[in-house]
C-alpha cells in the first residue's frame, strides 16, 4: 500500500464517506439509458439555447434537429431550468 | 415601442446618438416585461425583492448586451438573445442567493438521512419484492463504489441527495460548470458500460420500484 493509499484508509475511518442515497442511486439509472456517447458543455448549450427556444415555439422539432440539446437539457437541472424560464418569457410575452 | 429587425437593433444600439438611448430603453422595457414570467417558478411580483431584483437583473443585462453585441450571431431573434442573457443572470442570482451561506460539509451530512418512503420502504411491495429491490440497490451500489471516483460521488451526492443546482455544486467542488457536467457525463458513460457488462438493464431496475 503506498502512502497516499494509506492516509486515505486512515481517513475514512475517522470520517467515513457519505453514502449514496437510493434515491439518487436511482435518478441515475433513468438517464443511462437514453445517455449519448457525445455531449456537449454547458457553454455550448447556452450558445445554443435561443436558437432551440425559437424552433420549440415555432412548432419545428426542435429535439430532433438538435438532439444533443435535448440530452443535455434531460440531465443538467440547471441549463434546463433556463431553458424553461426563456421559453415561458417567449411562448406568454412573444407569441408568434 | 419601435419593432425593430435585429439589424436594426445593432444598427441602434451602436450608434452614438439619441437613437442609442432610445434603442437601450426599448430593450429595458422589453427584458423587464420577460423577467416575471422567468421568475414566475421562484418568485412572485408580490415578494418585496421582485422589483429590487428585475431591477439589478435589467441593469446587468443591458450592460452585458453592450459589451457582448458583436458576439450576436443573428442564429435567433435578437430580443430571445438578450432574454437568454437576462434569464442567465437572474437565475445565477437567485440560486446564488439560496445556497451561498452553506458549506459543502453541512449539505452532505444530511446523507445519512433514510431513504424517503416509496423505495424500500414502501408498504405495498411484498417481501420478496422487497428483497429483490435491496439485492439490487446493493449491486448497484457496488458498482458505483468501484466505478466512480471520489470526486464523481461526491459530485454526485451534493447534486443528487440536495438538489443543488450545478452552479453551485460547482462552487463548491472548487471547479465549474462545464467540468463539472463532463464529471458527470464520464460518470454516467463508465457506469452504463459497466452495468451491461454485469448484464444488469438500467429499465430492469427501475421496473423493480414500479411493480407493487
Amino acid at each position: 500500500m503506498n502512502l497516499r493509499a494509506f492516509i486515505k484508509k486512515i481517513q475514512n475511518i475517522i470520517n467515513p464517506p457519505k453514502e449514496i442515497s437510493n434515491e439518487t442511486i436511482l435518478g441515475f439509472l433513468r438517464v443511462l439509458e437514453t445517455l449519448e456517447a457525445e455531449e456537449i458543455s454547458c457553454d455550448e448549450l447556452y450558445e445554443k439555447l435561443d436558437q432551440y427556444v425559437e424552433r420549440e415555439v415555432d412548432k419545428k422539432d426542435a429535439a430532433l434537429l438538435m438532439p444533443l440539446v435535448r440530452e443535455h437539457l434531460d440531465t443538467c437541472t440547471d441549463c434546463c431550468e433556463e431553458y424553461e424560464a426563456l421559453l415561458h418569457i417567449i411562448q406568454e410575452n412573444e407569441p408568434k | 415601442m419601435a419593432t425593430r429587425t435585429n439589424e436594426a437593433w445593432l444598427a441602434d444600439l451602436r450608434a452614438n446618438d439619441e437613437t442609442r438611448n432610445m434603442a437601450l430603453e426599448d430593450l429595458r422595457a422589453v427584458i423587464q416585461k420577460g423577467l416575471p414570467y422567468a421568475l414566475s417558478r421562484w418568485l412572485s411580483p408580490d415578494q418585496p425583492q421582485f422589483g429590487a431584483l428585475v431591477d439589478e437583473v435589467t441593469q446587468e443585462t443591458l450592460l452585458r448586451v453592450l459589451d457582448q453585441l458583436d458576439t450576436f450571431e443573428g442564429r435567433s431573434q435578437f430580443t430571445t438573445w438578450v432574454h437568454k442573457i437576462a434569464v442567465r443572470i437572474a437565475l445565477t442570482e437567485l440560486r446564488r442567493k439560496r445556497w451561498r451561506d452553506s458549506s459543502l460539509d453541512e449539505l452532505t451530512e444530511n446523507e445519512d438521512a433514510p431513504p424517503p418512503p416509496g423505495l424500500l420502504a414502501d408498504s405495498h411491495a411484498g417481501p420478496e419484492v422487497s428483497a429483490e429491490r435491496s439485492d439490487m440497490l446493493t449491486r448497484v451500489r457496488r458498482i458505483i463504489e468501484e466505478e466512480l471516483t471520489d470526486r464523481q460521488r461526491q459530485a454526485l451526492i451534493l447534486l443528487g441527495m440536495q438538489d443543488m443546482p450545478i452552479e453551485d455544486a460547482a462552487r463548491k467542488l472548487k471547479t465549474n460548470r462545464n467540468a463539472l457536467y463532463k464529471l458527470l457525463h464520464d460518470a454516467r458513460l463508465r457506469l452504463r458500460t459497466r452495468l451491461a457488462t454485469e448484464d444488469i438493464a438500467p429499465h430492469d431496475v427501475l421496473s423493480l420500484f414500479e411493480q407493487k
